[in-house]
């Protein structure tokens, strides 16, 4: 499938998990979404699996706790300071579901752009805005050399027999790990420059023609958004 | 009239008292193969930059002079505007990739110039079939080898014909079959190319005439054989000499028995098995790709074997071969503290011994490349382990450099055992008492 239409069906589920108050909706899409994230590379999609399941795990059980909606008490605990009083009901865990459930699936909507699309085929279709889409593919590819670059750290620092423990260990690479990207993105640039980058009168390689399954990928996005709408 | 002239170029770095170039003049003909030749820090990378025009428009600093590439004087067009006439191809490849498929990376440039866009696809497929590198049109350019990456970057610069092509030690990363095919392809394209490289024999072999740049200025500059004649003796080519494979006779440190790994079930070592003796070098040469750096990897203790058994008598020290990895800290004096515990007066003695006495308390970012190759051996250096591991120590170190480190493991030789991973045949002529080679023999016994 063409990019642009792949694209288009991503943000209309992501869409449609954000809009829609059918959990079982929002749940199917999620689950339909991280399926189609397990196709990518293990090594590749394990930072993105993480981070979005942990995000919305961190959701399901913090959100009820700090909230206070609903009458159907399940848990009633002590006072915190600031916080006030800690307690669960059933329409908080309800409501934290559900929550969880969208961060997971706007979560696995990026993971899947970032995992299994053409990114340079999504950036050529852009005839307008080139460089914000081309900085926005580049900051995609981010993420997996910031994994890389932390990990070529912590073996640089365990060759030394120096061992990173913790979170503490791990929050002391962020700095390192922020300058290096810096120096790349001022090589990186160097590199576009002495390549013609922004020069005026560029032109642009044809792209190949969209498929039957492309223009059906695209008409399907826009129905599922005005039907969440709808319904 | 010249392709390209410098004429009387000053120039200064920002923040930088000493000149990085001082009233450096030169002309380049159309269709001259040039090697720049020179120790680090001795302004080659700056010479080739002023000529991509990038030094002064996007390093900025203080430029007095000319440079005339093409016709286009490059105090008045950027870099970008002198794309068709010159192109570079830098050192590490990962900092040159923009896209994600191979096809557009080669597609990038020629789109930039405004190519018609009936030409650019044809245009790009040539470029990659002239490097030997058609086959990889349709890969993501995360998944290629060193090698293969940088021959994608030659063919994204090949694709804009240039008529100056610009090589910043483009085969560092390279084994020595990838070097001579990289750059038998550039000097073989018609164009005028300007290659610096570490390894002289590659560039010496290829070109017409040299020059040899020092502190900043050209202190040599003739046909190649009258060069090979005034060169420095450390930059004269020479055969490697030839290692043999029998182990030395010391007691055994580490031992690897039949040791597989794969990552993410691709097999990389199968059934491998090396043993390390005190008092012996050992160098670990091969094609890349081959394992090298993994079979390194496990005799240190960073990666645990699938199968297989590792046995350590000692404390492992590894170097990474990218230098860019020993910067975490504020200070370089900090930076090689951490394998000692913080022990400023070992790392200090370590920083002297690789020469950079009197930069302790500089940030690590702010060494050259050289500089921080040589910081990251004193940050491993310093721990004087009894299992020294360094995988390609000598990548963008300088002859003179080369063998000062050659001497300095020799001396402390018997203090430990060490693996030195390399595709410098010449380096390991000089080190290693024996060499075991990987992509020759299933097992490599020792």
């Amino acid at each position: 499938m063409s990019p642009v239409p792949a694209a288009a069906l991503l943000a209309a589920l992501a869409a449609v998990a954000l809009i829609t108050d059918r959990a079982w909706v929002v749940a199917a899409i999620a689950i339909a979404l991280l399926l189609l994230c397990l196709r990518a590379p293990r090594g590749r999609r394990r930072l993105y699996l993480v981070g979005t399941l942990g995000s919305a795990l961190s959701v399901l059980l913090l959100s009820p706790l700090v909230s206070h909606v609903g009458t159907h008490v399940i848990w009633d605990g002590p006072r915190i300071p600031v916080i006030g009083y800690l307690d669960v009901t059933s329409e908080e865990i309800a409501a934290a579901g559900i929550q969880a459930l969208r961060l997971a699936a706007v979560g696995l909507a990026f993971a899947a752009y970032a995992l299994l699309l053409d990114l340079d085929r999504l950036l050529q279709a852009a005839g307008f805005a080139r460089r914000s889409v081309l900085a926005a593919g580049l900051a995609t590819r981010l993420v997996p050399t910031l994994e890389r670059d932390a990990a070529g750290f912590v073996e640089a620092l365990r060759g030394r027999g120096v061992e990173v423990e913790g979170v503490r260990g791990l929050a002391r690479l962020m700095s390192p790990l922020v300058a290096g990207s810096l120096e790349r993105a001022l090589n990186l640039a160097e590199a576009m420059e002495a390549r013609g980058f922004g020069r005026s009168g560029r032109t642009r390689a044809p792209s190949a023609p969209w498929t039957r399954l492309d223009r059906l990928a695209l008409v399907a996005a826009i129905l599922l958004v005005l039907g969440a709408i709808w319904l | 009239m010249a392709l390209a002239e410098v004429d009387r170029l000053t120039f200064s770095y920002p923040e930088s008292e000493r000149p990085a170039l001082s009233d450096v003049s030169l002309t380049l003909e159309a269709g001259e193969v040039v090697a720049v030749l020179g120790p680090s820090g001795s302004g080659k990378s700056t010479l080739l930059r002023a000529l991509a025009g990038l030094v002064p428009h996007f390093h900025g600093g203080r430029f007095e002079g000319r440079v005339v590439v093409g016709g286009l004087d490059t105090r008045r067009f950027r870099p970008a505007d002198l794309a068709g006439a010159v192109a570079t191809l830098f050192q590490d490849p990962e900092n040159q990739v923009v896209f994600g498929r191979v096809a557009n990376e080669v597609a990038f440039g020629l789109e930039n110039l405004g190519t018609p866009p009936d030409q650019i696809w044809p245009r790009a497929h040539a470029a990659l079939v002239e490097v030997g590198a058609a086959r990889l049109a349709e890969r993501r350019t995360e998944t290629l080898s060193a090698g293969e990456l940088q021959r994608v970057c030659l063919a994204a610069v090949l694709a804009l014909e240039p008529k100056l092509l610009v090589l910043d030690e483009p085969t560092s990363q390279l084994d020595p079959e990838g070097a001579v095919a990289i750059l038998d392809v550039a000097c073989e394209l018609g164009a005028a190319v300007l290659v610096s490289e570490q390894r002289p024999a590659l560039p010496l072999e290829r070109c017409s005439r040299v020059l040899f740049v020092d502190e900043g200025t050209i202190r040599l500059d003739a046909p190649r054989d009258e060069a090979l004649a005034r060169l420095p003796d450390e930059y004269v080519p020479r055969e490697p000499r030839p290692l043999g494979e029998a182990p030395g006779s010391g007691e055994a440190v580490c031992r690897l028995e039949d040791v597989t790994f794969a990552y993410d079930s691709r097999p990389v070592l199968e059934r491998r098995s090396l043993t390390l003796r005190r008092g012996e070098v050992v160098a670990l040469t091969g094609p890349n790709g081959v394992g090298k750096t993994t079979l390194a990897k496990v005799a240190a203790g960073l990666l645990e074997p699938q199968s297989g058994g590792v046995e350590r008598n000692g404390r492992s020290c590894y170097l990474s071969q990218d230098p860019g990895r020993y910067l975490v800290k504020e200070r370089v004096v900090d930076e090689a503290a951490l394998a000692v515990g913080g022990n400023l007066e070992r790392a200090r003695r370590a920083l002297a011994e690789v020469g950079l006495a009197g930069f302790e308390h500089r940030h690590p970012r702010d060494l050259s490349s050289g500089e921080r190759e040589r910081l990251a051996l004193a940050s491993v250096l310093v721990a004087d382990p009894e299992i020294l591991i360094l995988d390609e120590p000598t990548r963008g170190v300088d002859p003179p450099r080369k063998a000062d480190l050659a001497a300095r493991l020799r001396r402390d030789a018997d203090r430990r055992a060490t693996l030195v991973v390399t595709h410098d045949l010449l380096f390991a002529g000089h080190v290693a008492d024996r060499v075991v080679s990987l992509g020759t023999r299933d097992h490599v016994h020792a």
